[in-house]
Parts: structure tokens; C-alpha cells; sequence
């Protein structure tokens, strides 16, 4: 536990998105590390798409909250890209 | 129809509070209570599961109308499989917001009813979420003499206010 501090969006996101979905082994996200900004890549199963994303894209909106205040915590700035 | 299984159901919240919590590092505490008693209220609100989080951080969960809190239940609804007609029986709380919002909105809807009364014209309140629109809706329920709707497209949707025998007056250039 020491050695875990935390920070991990991009296991976070992947956790969120297992969560929500109906075929887990599907999701995968990607991080890519800018110098402002760390991109999440979202990938799920074609039919898991609005499982993520929510009516009205609300689930996205709810998901991207959570990256913001993170972000604010950890000084970074994350963003979510669902890919399709 | 109630939660089938309560108990699996705290489990996932659980896991997921804890994962946010860790990642992102939120000084909060939370506990999640089954079946929470009920308050003297009637039947405002009646979540089956109740998530109460505290800490140093309680304001960065309250910011813009708690909207860290909203999207955490918002995600907890989605994966315990709540229909969203389904969605109060999972509700988050901190700090005593929710009844604190809960108070503000049978005061607003008190006012506008009284505003409606005395100027015979309708009044619409800010947009809200479905929940929210809840409670104004039942605030007026018992006001014979009002009728409440509610308008506008997703996202935007607001409470109007009307006088029970309300009618639009005729539009000009029309017989």
C-alpha cells in the first residue's frame, strides 16, 4: 500500500468504464502524456458504447467531473476521448 | 421494485468510492447505509441505499451545486443497473445538501406559488435535474388552485407554474 500512491486515472477510468459496461473484457484505455495535458482513451465493445456515454452524455459529463476535480488535486489536466 | 440484492449493490459502490477516492485523492470519508431510516418528511425522497461523504474536501464535492457529488451517484445509479425512473432509490449526500437543497426548493416553490396567485400568470423556475423538478412538482401538488407542467427540451427542462384555469391569451392576428 506504501508504495501506491494513487493518481492513476487511467486505471481509474478503466475501472469506471469495467463497471459500467456489459463485457468488461472489452474496455481498454490508453494514456497519452502531453506537455499540458494527458489524454484517456476509451475503448469499449461496439454495443457497450451508450453504456458509457449515457443518456444525454450524461455518464461521459459525470466521468470527465471526476477528471476535472482530480486534476485540480494533482495539478494535471486529464481528458476523456471515447473512441468509436 | 425495490433493489434485488442491497447487499452487492453497497459492495460495487464501495468499490467504486474507494478506487476514486485513492486515484484521485479526495480527503474524504464515506459511509454507505442500507435501507437509511426515514425522515419525518413523507415521500420525498426514499433511497434504499444511502451514501454519506464527509471530509476536508466536502466543498470540492458541493462546488456548482454539487455537481462531484451529483456525477458520483450519477455513476453509482449506472453501475448498480438503476432504470433511470429508478435512479432515487441509490442517493449520495454530504454535508447535509440534500436536505438543505430540499428546504430551498419547498421555499421556491412556496414563493411562486403565492407570486402565480397574485399576478394570474405563470411562473418558470431555472432548469432542473428530474429529480429536483420532483420536488417542486410535489411541493404545489395540494394547491387546488395551481397546476404545475413541466417544459423545454433535455437539459433545459423547467417547472412552470400555472393558475388551474389558466389560458394562453389569443395570439394577435388570429380569430
Amino acid at each position: 500500500m506504501a508504495t501506491d500512491q494513487g493518481g492513476d486515472m487511467r486505471a481509474l477510468v478503466e475501472q469506471i468504464a469495467k463497471a459500467l459496461v456489459d463485457e468488461p473484457a472489452q474496455v481498454s484505455v490508453q494514456a497519452v502524456d502531453g506537455e499540458q495535458v494527458t489524454v484517456l482513451e476509451l475503448r469499449v465493445a461496439p454495443n457497450d458504447l451508450g453504456k458509457v456515454i449515457g443518456k444525454q452524455g450524461r455518464t461521459a459529463r459525470s466521468i470527465r467531473t471526476i477528471l476535472s476535480a482530480a486534476g485540480m488535486k494533482l495539478r494535471k489536466r486529464f481528458t476523456l476521448e471515447i473512441l468509436e | 421494485m425495490p433493489i434485488s440484492d442491497k447487499a452487492g449493490a453497497a459492495r460495487k459502490i464501495d468499490e467504486l468510492l474507494r478506487a476514486v477516492l485513492k486515484e484521485c485523492g479526495f480527503r474524504v470519508k464515506y459511509r454507505i447505509v442500507v435501507d437509511p431510516p426515514l425522515p419525518e418528511e413523507r415521500d420525498w425522497e426514499r433511497p434504499e441505499i444511502l451514501v454519506e461523504l464527509s471530509g476536508p474536501d466536502s466543498d470540492l464535492l458541493l462546488e456548482r451545486g454539487g455537481e462531484l457529488l451529483r456525477s458520483l451517484e450519477h455513476l453509482a445509479q449506472e453501475i448498480v443497473r438503476l432504470a433511470p425512473s429508478e435512479h432515487e432509490r441509490v442517493a449520495f449526500d454530504c454535508m447535509n445538501h440534500r436536505a438543505m437543497r430540499l428546504e430551498e426548493l419547498k421555499l421556491a416553490a412556496g414563493v411562486a406559488a403565492e407570486r402565480v396567485r397574485k399576478t394570474g400568470v405563470p411562473y418558470t423556475f431555472s432548469p432542473m435535474s428530474s429529480r429536483e423538478r420532483r420536488i417542486v412538482h410535489l411541493a404545489l401538488r395540494d394547491e387546488a388552485d395551481l397546476k404545475t407542467e413541466s417544459t423545454g427540451e433535455a437539459g433545459r427542462r423547467a417547472v412552470v407554474v400555472y393558475p388551474k384555469d389558466y389560458k394562453p391569451a389569443p395570439r394577435a392576428g388570429r380569430r
